[in-house]
């Protein structure tokens, strides 16, 4: 499986003036000022009233609406395919497919083919064939499972890109985006060179796109599947440019598409053409809403695209500033700016980044990990604390600037665990998470491990450490078997033990075996199965020793725990 | 060292008990009888399934003692291992599973403390501890229930813990005053299965082997282990203790006794007076001018040997079931080994009349052979549940239930279960299925693998095929069979446990066919066939066009007009010798009488083909080669094929008179062809049969043709006895196609699907016999296709509702009924009067059945899109719209709808519409091919129509297609299928460049180049069939 495509690159910070920027910051990939996020723009445009018609008229009423605007559109049809590659944002040297690729999707259990690129299309791979019959037509087809997040990620990502064009950007469908142009006209050098430079810049992301434009939304999403590249800026050129449109461009539900066709009506003409009580009685009036949206005789209010946001805030200082009190009241004040953003959008963090920026070398940074997303900033300020004791500062600070993380769904917070301080001091609760935290940040993401059990016969495999920030939600714990006889001190290697005659030997005695054996043959799965008799051993102080030996050869013995 | 102690094994579970077992009951018996163990039980849980393979081998193994037992699992989490210790106590245990089983659903069972209210008589029981070795839970009803047939079992594993088990179970046994014995919980029958078992572990719990954790054992311990082992790891009195028990039990499947059923037997008559008085009465009517002295004198001796095997109950049972169908008017014909004797034509169960073949009953049944009667019974197949719920009422569920078929892991299934319990995605496992068309039983080429984007060498893929190999044939459930009925004069839970099956209302029991003649039990097979539908649809419609009666009896025989048109190889629709390997074949063998279309329907199948038998025929029967015999007594078998062995029968017969078998062994070679593919080998057999031929004094090179031709036969061998059933069907279907074409395709379109034909092509193919077809019309239409007299008063065609794709039967029947009060005339009187819904309405209209109504297609879709019900309170009010202009649809339009809707059309071919564009690349037609003479370049096109690719003709495809004159046959050899395939895959017209090929009247174009013009078709639908 190849790597899923990362949202684009759309840096658009300013660096605080006259301070050296810090290289590249990995934690904040794509991070946009906290101010960019716009109002949804919901201006109704064409007129407002549905005309009431005749009987028998017909459906197109030759009423002209004043141009105000101009729609982009670009209909993706190889969006499953294309977004793949992971295309977008191919700075880094991902290379170009090397093998024949189609993408499939599952339809009753059957593995289809939804799209084939060139190659494959040549070697008859065709859309609906089962996935089995394209590879019997090409046994190197590399078959990718059609993935809607991965198409809804590219897509967004271009949305984003396209913002570059139109401060209106919209996504339509789930391969279609449309951009408001009539305000970019006069920025890009006219309609003819904005539009090569939207084409180029598609092509070169990796995006085979049909555009088209028009005066309404829908016109020019209809156009743009037609794939005639049409491009109609007068409402006087709409209508016949339409009319030859064939049903299918419409997306409209297929039996409908069908019952259509099964009358002959086959195009935007035919439609027009016939009466529109009679339409909207045996089809609904939705679809006459949409051809009357279309041919802009009712308004067709669209939602704006708005890229991901994340908070970036700066503080500067009028002179630079060695007091650490004062630096974390600074940070204090940014952390207390940052839960208010959180709470406006209902969202949390689980990671931050203090740079502290300095006159001549480059920024001192400062990272904050969390279990869980969080945005109080009392509890951020908790464990930054901890961290800015240990800071070393080398020169005198500047500016602040603190940077989030992806904004994260926020949890609900789990059982808490009772620490007895000394007698007679208050009770402190922690919950665990809020524990795991406070270790963290005193010594270090490493050092900090979570155990988990395993259902798994073999010892060494019968527990798991992991980082405690990793996502716990995705780990369950396996019931553990109640009956199994396990050492709680197991050795992270089983230890070679001396032996007599057969006979194992801890630390210069013969050990007597207890109870056993217990027969371990598991794991023939992996490279690592095992195939031993372990045994319960008393040594000479009584205490309880789990030895083991191979089966298969003429074994030595070997140490693997101790019990209790 | 020599091991003093002995020991029965009183709880293994073989691979009957399904995804937990791991070994056949075969491998469990012999391996214990190996091991020298006093006794082996077979206890799979809440099942007999596996009982009856293990006893067919215990004797053979040389096994002191088969147990019969079950492992059973109390609601309560209670494990028990019931043992029977005779029969009566094996009748309480089928008893118990059976109320287990019917109290849950298919595959599980439910168990609790009320089913063992009898207290299970006469079994013995091993209390099974939990894995904390305690007892106590419901101990008190437990040991009232059982008191002195109770045993704890200690099951010593290698967990660790053994000193501790036994300990505490020697308390609890002096606890609780129960004995202790030693037992295995035995899985596999030795330590290398656990990676199998572990496997099937994993495939039962739906997880992948890494993840199944705590599910899977630990260790391997559960095999069968040696005695020494043994010896080590359980106290002697503990080992004792299992043959004591062993010795206490006396129960062998062979007591089991089966009873016919007697109440068809009426009252002062036996069953062979009975029998006997039957079959006079039917020679009476059979014939009424008296009957010839030999056909006497064989009915006479027929009766005799049946009377000396005792088998009148099972032909009367038969009888009786044939009774009820005819009763009821439902055709039927029987087949198998005693259906093609004198006295079955009495009693009416076949109609072969055997003066119309030498028909020797011996030939099916003999004195020696002990084997069961075998009579298959068809029906027609929309009636067999009319005979099947007779039976249940006439004998009750009670008495009669199906035979289970043992559905078995097959390579793809094996590699599916198994590649994903391994960790590979669905689209890897995919990909590798397509390999498994080459697994040979042990390995795939490595190049397939490559292929499927895995590395051949990689630890996963190894392990992969290694398990699918071990996996292949291991019983997966049990499923119905599909017609098998065993019916017997004592409840059938007391002879085998029954279960629910898939359907609602059926039940099977838990053995299998296989398994019921190796215990000798009765079994009818009630099945169903698509043909006897037709025919009697036939009938039916020729006494309603004009009276004439037909029956199967009846249809003049032997017509040598009908024979020259079998011999032209114009059988489409036929029964049996329709397919085009037949069509082909038909002109060569050129059958002139019944016995030569009986050789036709068995010489045409996998067996004969792979065993290399159809040419030396054919050059026999042409008088090319000489027809000699090494003997005269192999020419008493293999004369009337010519010396050429095509019967089942006479591969056994040949054993018997060259090599030297008995009728036992060869029935034994019998069952083992069927098998030796999945087995690998005729083990024994070969050796005998080669042998037995060279002490007889054959050479050779007879001896290994012979023994070839076996192998060949392999599990398609095809038995005369049913092939000459299958005869008088091919020659009555071929009679009606002959002389009553119009009822004969009536019936076809109304009993499909059936066949190999689609309704296109029989439609076409009558078109092509002068037989007029007219249009589904809502005004004419019945829901069947009908007869209507054209105006001369011949027959023509109506094409009825039921070809219209969408709408139900209901539906058509309630437009039919509510013509009765007077014809339609608007498409609102079919919504009102019928009570059609819009939908209806809609494929009404796509179909063209409404032209008399609103006119051309585009009209009616949008008059019936605009219907609307009545309201309630203004029924009559009428709405007035505007009528659009709509285009009238094009012819092309038209025969697009006409497929789409009804899977053919009336008018031209579409190919008559793209003769156009076809001439730019001078394709030629299918009339003009015999024309041209052989070997000649042409090019044709047309719709493809089927595409072959047999087992038997290495790699070659045989494609059909059609163009507006007909049919053209196409052969691809390999080569040119790899390089066109995907024209082959994805055309649906399909134009093609070779050569011709014409042997007498046998045309075929043998492939060169291929072209997809599937676009001139655009939405033309056409559907091909694709068989294998």
């Amino acid at each position: 499986m190849r790597r899923a495509c990362k949202p684009p690159v759309m840096g658009r910070e300013a660096a605080p003036t006259s301070l050296a920027v810090q290289q590249d910051l990995p934690l904040v990939g794509a991070a946009v000022g906290a101010a960019t996020g716009r109002e949804a723009q919901q201006r109704p445009q064409g007129r407002q009233e549905i005309s009431t018609r005749g009987k028998s008229r017909p459906m197109a009423a030759p009423t002209v609406a004043p141009v105000e605007k101009l729609w982009f559109c670009v209909w993706l049809p190889h969006l499953p395919l294309e977004s793949v590659g992971a295309a977008i944002g191919r700075d880094t040297g991902s290379q170009p497919m090397a093998a024949p690729t189609a993408v499939v999707e599952e339809q009753h259990g059957i593995h289809r083919i939804l799209l084939a690129d060139a190659e494959a299309r040549a070697a008859g791979v065709m859309p609906g064939q089962a996935a089995n019959a394209a590879l019997a037509l090409l046994p190197a087809l590399e078959l990718e499972e059609r993935s809607l997040l991965r198409e809804q990620q590219a897509l967004e990502g271009l949305a984003t890109w396209l913002e570059r064009f139109s401060s209106f950007v919209s996504i339509a469908d789930h391969n279609v985006l449309l951009l408001e142009i009539a305000g970019s006209l006069c920025l890009f050098d006219g309609l003819q060179a904005l539009r090569q430079e939207i084409s180029r810049g598609l092509r070169e992301l990796g995006f085979t796109a049909m555009p088209a434009i028009a005066p309404t939304p829908l016109a020019a999403t209809w156009l743009a599947r037609s794939g005639r590249r049409a491009c109609i800026r007068d409402e006087t050129n709409l209508v016949p440019a339409l009319r030859k449109l064939s049903i299918a461009c419409l997306n409209w539900p297929a039996a409908l598409c069908e019952a259509l066709t099964g009358m002959g009506v086959t195009t935007v003409g035919d439609c027009l053409r016939l009466p529109r009580e009679g339409f909207t009685r045996r089809f609904g009036a939705e679809y006459l809403l949409a051809l009357d949206r279309a041919l802009g005789h009712l308004p067709d209010p669209r939602n704006s695209w708005r890229s991901p946001e994340r908070f970036c805030a700066d503080y500067e200082m009028t002179e630079e500033q060695v007091d650490r009190e004062v630096l974390l009241n600074i940070c204090n004040e940014l952390l207390q700016s940052h839960e208010q953003f959180l709470l406006a959008r209902q969202t949390g963090t689980q990671r931050l980044c203090f740079s502290f920026f300095h006159l001549k070398g480059p920024a001192t940074e400062l990272r904050l990990g969390c279990a869980q997303a969080e945005r109080s900033a009392s509890r951020w300020f908790e464990l930054l604390g901890i961290r800015f004791e240990q800071l070393v500062l080398p020169e005198p600070v500047i500016a602040v600037r603190l940077r989030s993380g992806m904004a994260q769904a926020l949890q609900a917070e789990s059982g808490t665990l009772s620490f007895h301080g000394k007698p007679g001091a208050q009770q402190q609760r922690f919950s665990i998470t809020q524990l795991a935290e406070r270790l963290i940040a005193r010594i270090g993401d490493q050092s900090v491990q979570a155990t988990s059990m395993v259902a798994e016969h073999r010892p060494h495999y019968a527990w798991r450490s992991q980082s405690l920030l990793s996502d716990w939600s995705s780990n369950t714990l396996d019931e553990p078997a109640q009956y199994l006889q396990r050492p709680l001190w197991m050795l992270p290697e089983p230890a070679l033990l001396p032996a007599d005659s057969g006979c194992p030997i801890h630390q210069g005695c013969r050990l007597r075996f207890i109870d056993g054996p217990e027969r371990l043959e598991t794991g023939w799965w992996d490279e690592d199965g095992i195939s031993r008799d372990y045994y319960t051993a008393a040594g000479q102080d009584g205490r309880r020793l789990w030895v083991f030996r191979n089966r298969n050869r003429t074994s030595s013995w070997y140490l693997h725990g101790y019990f209790g | 060292m020599a091991s003093s102690s002995r020991y029965a094994e009183l709880h293994a579970l073989s691979n009957f008990t399904f995804l937990r077992g791991a070994s056949h009951p075969e491998e469990l018996v012999e391996t214990a009888a190996k091991l020298g163990y006093e006794a082996l039980a077979i206890t799979d849980e809440c099942s007999m399934s596996g009982i009856v393979r293990a006893h067919a081998v215990a004797k053979e193994a040389g096994l002191k003692k088969l147990i019969i037992g079950s492992e059973l699992r109390l609601r309560s989490g209670r494990k028990l291992v019931a043992l029977a210790r005779n029969q009566n106590g094996y009748t309480s245990l089928c008893r118990l599973i059976t109320t287990a089983r019917r109290a849950a659903e298919k595959g599980s069972y439910e168990l609790t403390r009320l089913a063992f209210e009898d207290g299970l008589p006469d079994c013995l029981v091993l209390w099974i501890p939990d894995q904390d070795y305690t007892l106590d839970v419901e101990d008190h009803w437990i040991r009232e229930t059982f008191r002195d047939r109770l045993w704890i079992a200690v099951e010593l594993l290698a967990d660790g813990r053994q000193r501790e088990q036994l300990a505490r179970l020697r308390e609890e046994g002096r606890r609780l005053k129960l004995p202790l014995v030693a037992s295995g919980d035995v899985h596999m029958h030795c330590r290398a299965r656990r990676i199998l078992q572990d496997t099937v572990t994993a495939i039962r719990h739906g997880t992948t082997i890494d993840n199944a954790g705590f599910a899977l054992y630990p260790n391997g311990e559960r095999h069968l282990r040696s005695l020494d082992v043994l010896q080590r790891i359980y106290p002697a009195d503990l080992l004792e203790e299992s043959v004591r028990i062993a010795d206490a039990i006396d129960f062998s499947l062979d007591e089991l006794r089966y009873e016919y059923p007697n109440e068809i037997i009426p009252e002062g008559e036996t069953s062979a007076t009975y029998l006997r008085k039957l079959t006079e009465a039917g020679m009476r009517r059979r014939w009424p001018q008296g009957v010839s002295h030999k056909v006497a004198k064989l009915i006479e001796h027929e009766l005799a040997l049946i009377a000396d095997l005792k088998y009148e109950p099972y032909f009367l049972t038969v009888y009786d079931i044939v009774a009820f169908a005819r009763s009821q008017d439902i055709l039927c014909q029987g087949r198998g080994s005693a259906a093609n004797s004198a006295v079955c034509f009495c009693l009416g169960i076949t109609e072969v009349d055997p003066a119309r073949m030498e028909m020797l009953v011996e030939r099916f049944i003999s004195k020696e052979r002990d084997e069961p009667p075998d009579i298959d019974v068809d029906f027609e197949h929309e009636r067999r549940e009319e005979v099947i719920q007779y039976i249940y009422a006439k004998y009750g569920r009670e008495r009669a239930a199906l035979a289970a078929t043992v559905i078995t892991y097959r390579p793809r299934s094996a590699l599916r279960d198994v590649g994903k319990v391994l960790g590979l995605s669905d689209l890897q496992v995919g990909r590798l299925s397509r390999s498994m068309q080459w697994w040979d039983g042990h390995k795939v080429d490595d190049s397939r693998i490559l292929e499927a984007g895995l590395a051949p060498d990689s630890p996963i893929i190894k392990r992969l095929l290694y398990l699918v190999g071990e996996l292949i044939g291991f019983p997966r459930h049990l499923s119905q069979h599909v017609g098998g009925f065993v019916i017997s004069d004592a409840p059938l839970h007391e002879l085998v446990p029954v279960e629910n099956a898939t359907m609602p209302d059926r039940t099977v029991i838990q053995w299998e066919k296989n398994d019921l003649e190796d215990l000798g039990l009765l079994k009818v097979d009630v099945l169903g066939l698509g043909m006897l539908t037709a025919i009697r649809r036939s009938f039916d419609l020729i006494r309603g066009f004009d009276g004439r009666e037909y029956t199967l009896a009846t249809v003049p025989a032997e017509d040598p007009v009908v024979y020259d048109m079998i011999c032209a190889g114009d059988t489409m629709g036929v029964f049996q010798i329709e397919s085009r390997a037949q069509m082909t074949m038909l002109p060569r063998l050129r059958p002139r009488c019944y016995y030569d279309l009986v050789i036709e329907v068995a010489i045409i199948r996998p067996g004969p083909i792979q065993g290399d038998m159809v040419h030396p025929y054919l050059r026999r029967r042409n008088g090319e080669e000489a027809v000699d015999y090494p003997s005269e007594e192999v020419k008493g078998v293999l004369q009337r094929t010519l010396g050429v062995p095509i019967f089942q029968e006479q591969v056994m017969q040949l054993a018997v008179v060259a090599a030297g078998f008995t009728p036992g062994e060869a029935d034994r070679l019998r069952r083992a062809m069927a098998a030796w593919k999945r087995r690998g080998g005729l083990g024994p057999f070969e050796e005998k049969l080669i042998n037995g031929m060279r002490e007889r004094g054959y050479d050779e090179g007879f001896a290994r043709q012979i023994f070839q031709q076996i192998l060949g036969f392999g599990e398609y061998g095809f038995p005369e006895s049913h092939s000459a059933s299958f005869a008088l069907l091919v020659y009555v279907s071929s009679w009606l196609k002959c002389h009553e074409p119009a009822a004969f395709t009536c019936a076809l379109l109304n009993s499909q699907p059936m066949g190999f034909y689609s309704a296109s092509q029989l439609v076409q193919d009558a078109q092509r016999h002068d037989v007029s077809i007219r249009p589904v019309d809502i005004n004419h239409s019945d829901w069947d296709c009908s007869l209507e007299a054209d105006e001369s008063g011949a027959a023509t065609l109506r094409l009825g509702l039921r070809l219209v794709k969408g709408l139900s039967e209901e539906a058509g029947q309630r437009i039919v009924s509510e013509r009765a009060a007077g014809e339609y005339t608007q498409a609102q009187a079919l919504l009102e009067r019928a009570g059609l819904v819009k939908r209806e309405l809609g494929v009404l209209a796509s179909s063209g059945a409404l032209q008399p109504l609103s006119g051309d297609r585009h009209r009616a879709r949008w008059a019936v899109a605009g219907a609307e019900k009545p309201m309630p309170l203004f029924p009559n009010i009428a709405r007035y719209e505007a009528t659009p202009l709509l285009q009238k649809p094009t012819e092309g339009q038209n025969i697009v709808a006409d497929y789409r809707s009804t899977g053919l059309t009336l008018e031209r071919h579409p190919i008559c519409l793209l003769r156009r564009h076809l001439d730019r690349y001078r394709y030629v037609q299918a009339q003009q091919l015999p024309v041209l003479g052989d070997g000649h370049k042409v090019n044709v096109a047309g719709l493809v129509i089927t595409k072959q690719r047999p087992g038997t003709a290495s790699g070659v495809i045989f494609v059909t297609l059609e163009d507006e004159t007909g049919q053209i046959n196409l052969v691809l050899w390999k080569q040119i299928a790899e390089q066109y395939r995907a024209a082959l895959l994805n055309a649906r017209l399909l134009g093609v460049a070779g050569e011709l090929q014409i042997e007498g009247q046998v045309i075929h174009v043998v492939a060169r180049q291929l072209f997809d013009h599937s676009d001139l078709l655009g939405d033309l639908s056409v559907q091909s069939r694709d068989f294998r």
